[in-house]
């Protein structure tokens, strides 16, 4: 972690750890003071602004050293559109347009998009935080190319979807909304590699919490007179998910690695390696979900206790995006296509 | 503590050179001395010859130091010949263990004289080593070793059984583990210590044991009255286990315990490339992304062996983890055969597969079973 990234990290664990708390992520709304306070703190803390530009206002860090942050906010269960801000402050600051100060969410599935006069009609599927911000940074699909719309949702309809996502997402329909920005989508950035290896990030981040909630909960409760995690089975469980979540994090690290400069290249979406992190993530996600809930018994499948929260954002994040079948196929077809022995292939 | 992490190492140009280079060697020797690729041939491809022509290459004892013998390379070089001599199927296990862990463990703990008469020829291809750990009544729980050595007037006297030492019938050497002294009741791990036994001198019988596929590449050793020198103890006595601990990491951490396999794969795809089905397609994506990650996390150790850090738990991750897939890899091998029926394989693949079916249940029990590298998981989140 380098000096700068290091100061961001220490500001965002002050304040999660100040301002989250079970009851904040299962009620995010601007009822709850709590949560408005976390809301508060965060937008003056600036750090959604950190891959921006300084001509923006940003601190200008490299792709890749927003891994240890991104980790850290699933692994506090942050219910806000964090990292979507900061990817979309990220893509609009490199397209040389000013983001905006407030918190932003992408869309990666539309339908029906018309634009007349800079006003967008369409509808918006599967959109994360529509309750907490009206920002929306979209890949579109427009007159056959590809295009980046941001706007603001005025007065659209919403459609919250009823899914197993601990994160809310909604289904938007639109008609007239005035565009913010209109902009090409540059061959190097892949929107969807990228927001991939965002979803592995994140992943890593609450597998990291699942794998402290099973320590805590199966060393403080007690069963045939001693802890749970005197017994060998559960240390079995347990062990079983620090191995999986050891591996998705040397997975992600690739990522980590790939990002480290600060010029813009198709490297930074590089489909091999997004692919491998996703399908890892996928893989150990699978098991983490089910050897944690035996761990903790009926306790852990109560909306009470944290550990769902932490389970239903692997449940989401795992299919975000394709799954790991999907990302298996498309890794074993570039394989096979390159004509190339497998041993070459994997020192490429 | 409950983050384990493999920071991300980059191979370097020179490593990718480094890995052409060997690649050719290996190539034009299989094909000189008409060579087969064999599974597993870090247990069962011994060749002496291969293993003295490594040595005149510098790619054994690679890391060792150039006074005696060894060539001042990084371990990150070693960890690259390593992988490409596994993936090849080169034979490679008679050095095997002189040169992944016991030449350390003389660097580390030995006298200057066990140094300057043993590490030169382990560097050449000419020594080769025996794991003297396991008993008969001791597996999985070393600490309770019975085989002890008593002092006598001119050094020691060793008395007891070591089994399951691959390659002993081969070796030289074997670093044994002994008792020295009583266990402390409360330090089940004290009074023991490392010998350095040559396997030629008199009262060491060395038997081999048959394994499940026919071959006998382990063995028993049994120690009757051995008369030791002093020189023959390694380190400091009473301290084995602390020294043996340390080998672990080295012994559980490299890419062995993911591509031993990998010849098997690299054949399938060779032979039935154009026949792989979806499924199969599939799977593959599966496999190069374990693979990766495997060898990104194996590498990352090799990269903390080099700064001079102990990661004997992550080395217990690499193990687990990369047994696991070993594993499931035969497995997957059998699944994606889904359209090409057994009695069309060729008869060197339909050998592969089968030398591969037979010996992998070895894998997660050799160097440590599943169940010790899970307990010291455990361990060490405080489960224990």
């Amino acid at each position: 972690m380098s000096a700068e990234i290091k100061i961001f990290f220490e500001i965002a664990e002050k304040i999660f750890s100040k301002k989250i708390d079970h009851t904040v992520r299962i009620n995010n709304s601007y009822d709850n003071r709590k949560f408005v306070e976390l809301l508060n703190e965060l937008k003056k803390s600036e750090l959604t602004k950190i891959l921006m530009k300084e001509e923006f206002g940003g601190a200008n860090l490299c792709l890749g050293e927003i891994v240890p942050l991104i980790k850290l906010s699933s692994k506090y269960g942050l219910p806000l559109p964090f990292s979507e801000t900061i990817i979309a402050n990220y893509i609009l600051s490199e397209l040389n347009v000013k983001p905006l100060n407030d918190f932003s969410t992408l869309c990666y599935e539309t339908s029906n998009i018309t634009i007349v006069d800079n006003k967008v009609s369409g509808v918006f599927k599967s959109v994360p935080y529509l309750n907490l911000t009206n920002f929306i940074l979209a890949k579109i699909n427009f007159n056959n190319h590809h295009h980046l719309i941001y706007f603001e949702n005025k007065s659209g309809k919403l459609t919250q979807l009823k899914n197993f996502l601990a994160e809310p997402r909604f289904d938007l329909k639109i008609e007239n909304e005035e565009l913010i920005y209109f902009l090409d989508l540059p061959y190097m950035i892949n929107f969807e590699n990228l927001i991939s290896n965002i979803k592995s990030i994140q992943s890593v981040g609450a597998m990291e919490k699942i794998l402290e909630l099973c320590i805590k909960y199966c060393s403080d409760r007690k069963q045939f007179g001693r802890s749970l995690s005197k017994f060998q089975m559960i240390q079995n469980h347990i062990s079983e998910i620090a191995l999986e979540t050891a591996a998705s994090g040397a997975s992600i690290a690739i990522f980590q690695n790939q990002s480290k400069n600060k010029e813009l290249n198709e490297n930074f979406f590089d489909l091999k390696n997004t692919a491998i992190a996703k399908i890892r993530t996928g893989l150990a996600s699978g098991k983490i979900i089910a050897a944690s809930h035996q761990a903790h018994g009926a306790m852990g499948f109560t909306k009470e206790y944290e550990l769902s929260y932490f389970t239903k954002n692997l449940n989401s994040w795992r299919n975000d995006f394709g799954n790991e079948t999907y990302w298996q196929n498309i890794l074993g077809e570039m394989f096979l296509k390159q004509n190339k022995g497998m041993w070459e292939f994997l020192n490429q | 503590m409950s983050e384990f992490i493999f920071p991300y190492v980059e191979e370097t140009n020179f490593l990718k050179n480094l890995r052409l280079e060997v690649r050719e060697f290996i190539k034009k020797i299989f094909k000189k001395n008409f060579i087969t690729p064999s599974p597993d041939a870090w247990v069962f491809g011994a060749n002496t010859d291969f293993s003295k022509q490594l040595g005149k290459k510098g790619w054994l004892g690679m890391s060792f130091p150039k006074k005696y013998g060894g060539h001042e390379r990084s371990m990150l070089e070693r960890y690259v010949v390593t992988e490409e001599l596994l993936v090849s199927g080169a034979p490679v296990a008679a050095h095997w263990i002189a040169d992944r862990q016991s030449g350390s463990q003389i660097l580390r703990f030995g006298t200057e004289e066990q140094k300057k008469d043993i590490i030169p020829k382990i560097t050449s291809g000419e020594c080769y080593f025996a794991i003297g750990m396991s008993e008969p009544d001791s597996g999985s729980d070393l600490a309770s070793v019975k085989t002890n050595a008593e002092k006598t007037s001119t050094g020691w006297k060793l008395n007891g059984r070591k089994i399951w030492s691959t390659g002993a019938h081969l070796a030289h050497y074997m670093i044994v583990l002994v008792r020295t002294a009583p266990q402390l009741e409360n330090n089940r791990h004290s009074g023991l210590s490392q010998f350095l036994v040559d396997l030629s001198l008199p009262g060491v019988t060395i038997n081999g044991i048959e394994d499940m596929t026919g071959q006998k590449h382990f063995n028993e050793t049994i120690f009757d009255g051995v008369q030791l020198k002093k020189e023959a103890l390694l380190g400091k006595e009473g301290e084995g286990w602390k020294q043996v601990v340390g080998e672990l990491a080295l012994e559980r951490s490299g890419p062995e315990r993911f591509l031993s396999h990998f010849v098997l794969l690299d054949n399938f795809i060779n032979e039935f490339r154009s026949k792989i089905s979806d499924l199969g397609q599939t799977a593959l994506g599966k496999i190069i992304s374990e693979l990766q990650t495997l060898r990104a996390m194996s590498f990352s150790i090799a990269s903390m062996i080099e700064k001079g850090q102990s990661p004997e738990t992550q080395a217990a991750f690499v193990k687990e983890l990369g047994n696991a897939f070993e594993k499931q890899l035969v497995e997957t091998i059998r699944e994606m055969s889904n359209l090409i029926p057994f009695n069309k394989w060729s008869p060197g693949l339909k050998s592969l597969f089968e030398d591969a079916t037979l010996r992998i249940p070895s894998n997660s029990l050799r160097g440590g079973t599943s169940e010790i590298m899970k307990g010291i998981i455990s361990k060490q989140l405080g489960l224990r």
